[in-house]
């Protein structure tokens, strides 16, 4: 499925399009809090979910090629988060659903 | 003097150091003042002896005044030399305080145009003087430190031809610098992808450098981190300068950490950077004592297959 139709299926903001934002297809989804686990993962361009808003999940999401990022909670985030995504071309998006709402609407949109 | 560092639109290496750096990096520590009471005379004395042209006056840290050059020189005209100093100096002193960034401080030169401006702590107690020059001078040094380390990513001029040459990055890392952490790892992984070698490859060794970085930013007093890549080869090396892990066999079991809980706010601490590190390696090793730890991962490239190769 579509990054894209994802954001809109979570009522979610997109608060940076980067890289091919249109064209993203999601594949895999990684949801943890724990930046360290998410570098465990291994899967190609993962969608990051997360209720950290820090600026080392963008970091983590830029070494691990994450296809983007999704905070959910509607967490606010730190001033530095945006500007780093549009640096490192990481999409961000942020939902107002708490993290076991999103994953599982994204569970069910993916047909997990 | 004002500084030629216009704040809003310096380059970004520049505007970086700026907002880096704090006043009382900079500073210089404990300047020599001058009382109330003493005479014009002996403030004169001193700003010859020791070469400066302004004087706060204070008495046990508390901030009274400054006096500079300028109020000197209309105390000779005036014969007013032998008046203490509290009848002529300058009362409204513009303060900074020693916590702020240094383009606060770049930003006061433009804006007051004086030559020094007395620094107090969060208890307003001088602890030091910002004279234009001792901005100029950090600045330098700071910019030479980074242009050191541009150059070092640059070919030699007389480098062999591409796929015999070896490229090597070296990052300066300094403790609990969450504004910087993962720029390091960033541009390692940036120069592997312009090599266009096999992601999964590239992922490897951006995770083993990310640990890395990390975990010299929240475990050491600081230390360095470095990338050797070779065309068969990459090799990362973290190098710290201390405390050292106490137990090394138990820092490379899952989950076993000693981190704080504010790291584990910001997503780390998990006890996993070792483990993940030595996970990603072909090759791994890891030494530590007091004086610091000594960390290595080896990640071999495989040779291109030969319908990628050129035509002989």
């Amino acid at each position: 499925m579509k990054l894209v139709e994802l954001a809109r299926e979570l009522n979610a903001e997109v608060l940076h399009a980067g890289r091919a934002f249109e064209q993203a297809e999601v594949r895999s989804v990684v949801a943890s809090d724990l930046m360290s686990d998410v570098l465990l993962v291994d899967r190609p361009a993962p969608l990051i979910v997360t209720a950290l808003a820090s600026d080392q999940v963008i970091r983590t999401a830029d070494i691990v090629g994450a296809i983007g990022v999704l905070i959910v909670n509607g967490k606010n985030l730190p001033v530095n988060m945006r500007t780093l995504a549009a640096e490192t071309g990481i999409t961000l998006l942020r939902t107002s659903l708490p993290k076991f709402e999103a994953c599982l609407r994204l569970g069910r949109a993916l047909d997990y | 003097m004002p500084l030629p560092l216009p704040p809003d639109q310096a380059p970004l290496v520049l505007l970086d150091l700026l907002y880096k750096l704090k006043i009382r990096d900079v500073m210089t520590p404990s300047p020599i003042t001058v009382a109330r009471q003493d005479t014009l005379r002996h403030a004169q004395t001193l700003m010859r002896e020791n070469r400066v042209t302004g004087l706060p006056v204070a008495e046990n840290s508390r901030l009274y005044g400054i006096v500079s050059m300028d109020d000197i020189l209309r105390a000779l005209e005036s014969g007013w030399m032998d008046d203490p100093v509290e009848r002529h100096m300058a009362r409204n002193v513009v303060v900074l305080e020693e916590d702020m960034p240094l383009a606060f401080g770049a930003s006061y030169f433009e804006k007051y145009r004086f030559g020094r401006f007395p620094v107090l702590d969060r208890n307003r107690r001088l602890v030091g003087i910002l004279t234009s020059r001792d901005v100029s001078a950090a600045v330098l040094v700071e910019l030479l430190q980074e242009f050191t380390r541009l150059e070092a990513r640059l070919p030699p001029a007389d480098a062999a031809p591409p796929h015999a040459r070896q490229t090597t990055l070296q990052f300066a890392l300094s403790p609990l610098d969450f504004e910087r952490a993962g720029r390091a790892s960033h541009e390692i992984k940036r120069a592997l992808a312009d090599l266009a070698l096999d992601p999964r490859l590239i992922r490897r060794v951006a995770v083993a450098a990310y640990e890395m970085e990390m975990n010299i930013i929240l475990h050491s007093k600081g230390g360095r981190l470095t990338a050797q890549i070779a065309p068969d080869r990459i090799e990362l090396g973290a190098r710290d300068t201390g405390p050292g892990i106490p137990d090394v066999s138990r820092a490379l079991e899952e989950g076993f950490t000693t981190a704080s809980d504010w790291i584990k706010s910001l997503g780390f601490g998990a006890g996993m950077g070792l483990p993940n590190i030595r996970r990603v390696s072909d090759e791994f090793s890891i030494q530590s004592s007091p004086e610091g730890t000594m960390v290595r991962s080896l990640v071999f490239v495989p040779p291109s297959p030969p319908s990628t190769s050129p035509a002989p």
